[in-house]
């Protein structure tokens, strides 16, 4: 049956590109025009052809079908079992639009060059093998690889500030695999299976489904996945990471790479006893998450990390109703799968907006040669420096911008308009509205570093002087000076060039956002399709009512409002306490720990 | 129970180097004990269900064979992640000219 050979395609199509571009690596003359076309037709086969497949594959996972199989024709009780379905099928169309996207972008910008490619690809790879496992055991080494190729990516922007906040994500990332495993090993003893439906019936059958053992071990599992999704309060390694990141690659870390794991994990919760109050408790996290992240987003300084605690802001959006509907569906609800299409509709088209964000704001502050959001300014006439004809940049910023702000009719409004539509009635719902307005005071904030140089003399003349003096500038009174570190540093100093596949990459999203925002209503009943059982219903609410309208303009006033609080002397007082709060090492595992002990306790004494 | 409490303590002594220590290497090596307590557990307990070789129909009561097979997979992992937390870790030195995650941070600021 051809639909069997293809369920796996989207993983091992990427392996293939990547060997294709590892191989590339070996050629003697670094970037000859055959290492070249080698490394690019990898690519192609990575991220190209997997779309093929995706098509084929779409009427069956339309139809509520699914592909399940094992790996290697092993019995069932030992093998590797897998489970393509529509869940699989949107998670991978997620991301292999935006990795194809960020891909074009790193061709012009960098990262370049085989090994880049090649990491690249795994992590794709990994990631549609994430989407498409039921087993426990294979969901932690589909979890490690794409973490292995995160945290390599996060440093192959080479600045030595890269490398710490990839140390600090490996080491806290691992630490808590080191939980999941042990949430592994309580799973297994008890039921003597790893596939998540033979675990649901060993569980099942066992009193009291396991007490207080299933307990801690899902509670475990879910707190190491939750650490990946960066709900709080286990973000802290996120916006370190994702703001050093080279921009191509934030673009695919904050659009996928913390939402994959969010969409596994929801299959293993609404399979086993106990998964609906892990989900309760995860979807209020995430309501507290969105508004609590705004506002450290909203007192930063620096333009990528400011979108990194978006990036946070916006999973708690995802996570909020992510939680909710999965609990319902592990409560047997069919009610869920409005909840878990709209989570899934904010997660697709924020992965697109907030993608679009980074590049863009990646490309101007590499043109300005500056990323403070107070300093930098006249982003348009520094890009026109840098050689772009079409103001193609900072159409797809506004694009991106009002898309995140949730301004109709781009996708950001209909995503979120679908999200208080089936929120309407928890308290999450006032969260995410507060967050709505302290999300465009945010935008407002970043949109300033359009305004013309003028007013800002001295900052102007910076940004237009274009300074070499890329953000996480290493101390000067470094001790040991490290010249393989110093010379990328270097050689950023030539000005920088716009080239046409980075023009593209924003191109290409920026269309999808506005195109996404136009078909909302026809993707989110899809979405239902795709994602629920056969029948589930699907009635898609108004998104332009008067009702919802009103709603836009009291976010847009509000929004005004708070920005403008935040010029004000207290309001600068404020942010900057925020912004220089402490943040440490220790900060990270505290939290780890306190999320996995709160995560049991509420399962066995409060839910 | 003896080894259970042997591997409790060794999970305690790794994930109290990786939290506590300031030294990068030392981080490292505390992960590498954490991880391998879990790996010890998985194989200690998976030894319950008898100690003889998992060849079927050799008549004894064979160990379970699925975590050993799992193990073997998170070591490897385990050895992956070690070694790029090394590579980071020298990186970090060659930037710094420290061990100290604390002093790493202060000298690289807060960026």
């Amino acid at each position: 049956m051809v639909e069997t050979d293809l369920a796996l395609a989207p993983v091992y199509l990427p392996l293939v590109g990547a060997a294709l571009a590892f191989v590339a690596k070996a050629f003697p003359r670094k970037g000859s025009a055959a290492a070249k076309a080698l490394e690019y037709s990898g690519a192609f086969v990575g991220l190209a052809l997997p779309w093929l497949a995706l098509a084929y594959l779409a009427p069956l996972a339309a139809s509520g079908g699914a592909v399940e199989g094992v790996i290697g024709g092993w019995a069932p009780q030992l093998a590797i079992s897998y489970r393509f379905d529509g869940l699989a099928w949107m998670v991978d169309l997620l991301g292999f639009s935006v990795a194809g996207a960020a891909w074009l972008y790193a061709l012009g910008a960098g990262p370049k060059g085989p090994a880049f490619t090649s990491i690249f690809l795994i992590q794709a790879s990994a990631l549609a093998a994430t989407a498409a496992t039921t087993d426990l055991f294979n969901l932690f080494v589909c979890l490690e690889v794409l973490g292995m190729a995160s945290y390599v990516l996060v440093t192959s922007s080479e600045k030595p500030g890269a490398f710490l906040a990839s140390f600090s994500y490996l080491m806290v990332s691992a630490a808590a695999m080191v939980f999941f495993l042990l949430g592994v090993y309580g799973l297994y003893r008890l039921t003597g299976a790893l596939e998540y439906g033979a675990l649901s019936r060993g569980l099942s059958a066992l009193p009291k489904a396991g007490g207080a053992v299933a307990a801690a071990s899902v509670a475990s599992v879910a707190a190491a996945v939750a650490l990946r999704t960066a709900v709080m309060p286990l973000y802290g390694w996120l916006p370190d990471a994702h703001a050093l990141a080279p921009h191509a690659v934030s673009a695919v870390l904050s659009g996928v790479l913390i939402k994959t794991p969010l969409f596994a994990l929801s299959r293993v919760l609404i399979a086993l006893p106990g998964g609906d109050e892990v989900g309760m408790l995860l979807g209020y996290a995430g309501g507290f998450t969105a508004l609590a992240a705004v506002l450290i987003a909203l007192s930063q300084k620096d333009v990528k990390r400011l979108l990194a605690y978006h990036s946070i802001s916006q999973i708690g959006y995802v996570v909020a109703a992510w939680g909710a509907g999965t609990a319902l569906l592990a409560r047997g609800e069919p009610a869920g799968t409005a909840f878990l299409a709209a989570a899934f509709m904010h997660a697709f088209f924020h992965a697109l907006f907030k993608g679009l964000l980074f590049l863009t704001v990646g490309t101007i502050s590499d043109a300005a040669g500056e990323r403070d959001v107070y300093l930098l300014r006249g982003a348009g006439k520094a890009l026109k420096a840098a050689g772009e004809r079409l103001p193609i940049t900072g159409l797809a910023f506004a694009v991106g911008a009002l898309s995140i702000s949730a301004i109709p009719p781009f996708n950001g409004y209909a995503s979120k308009a679908m999200l208080s539509y089936v929120l309407k009635g928890r308290w999450e719902y006032l969260f995410l509205f507060a967050a709505g307005i302290g999300t465009l005071a945010s935008f407002i904030k970043l949109s300033t570093i359009f305004w013309p140089a003028a007013g800002t003399a001295a900052a102007g003349a910076k940004a237009l002087g274009r300074e070499p003096s890329p953000c996480p500038v290493p101390d000067p009174s470094l001790a040991v000076p490290d010249p393989s570190l110093a010379a990328p540093e270097g050689a950023k100093a030539a000005p920088y060039r716009m080239s046409a596949s980075v023009g593209l990459a924003q191109a290409l999203l920026a269309l999808a956002c506005v195109g996404t925002g136009l078909a909302a209503p026809a993707f989110y009943a899809a979405a239902v399709r795709y994602i629920g059982p056969p029948g589930a219903y699907a009635s898609v609410p108004a998104l332009y009512g008067p009702a919802e309208l009103g709603k836009t303009l009291i976010v847009i006033v509000g929004g005004g409002l708070l920005y403008l609080a935040t010029r004000t002397k207290s309001g600068k007082a404020v942010a900057k306490a925020i912004r220089e709060r402490p943040r440490g090492f220790h900060g990270l595992f505290a939290a780890f720990c306190l999320g996995l002990a709160g995560l049991y306790f509420w399962m066995t004494y409060i839910a | 129970m003896t080894a259970r409490l042997i591997i409790g303590a060794l999970f305690m002594v790794g994930l109290w180097a990786l939290v506590a220590k300031r030294n990068l290497v030392k981080k490292v090596f505390g992960l590498t004990i954490l991880n391998s307590a879990a790996v010890l557990l998985f194989i200690a307990e998976a030894g319950a269900s008898g100690g003889g070789a998992p060849i079927m129909g050799g008549g004894q009561r064979i160990v379970d064979p699925i975590p050993q097979a799992l193990m073997l997979t998170a070591i490897v992992i385990g050895v992956c992640v070690t070694a790029l937390a090394l590579g980071m870790a020298y990186r970090l030195y060659k930037a710094t000219g420290s061990m100290d995650i604390e002093e790493i941070r202060k000298r690289l600021g807060n960026g």
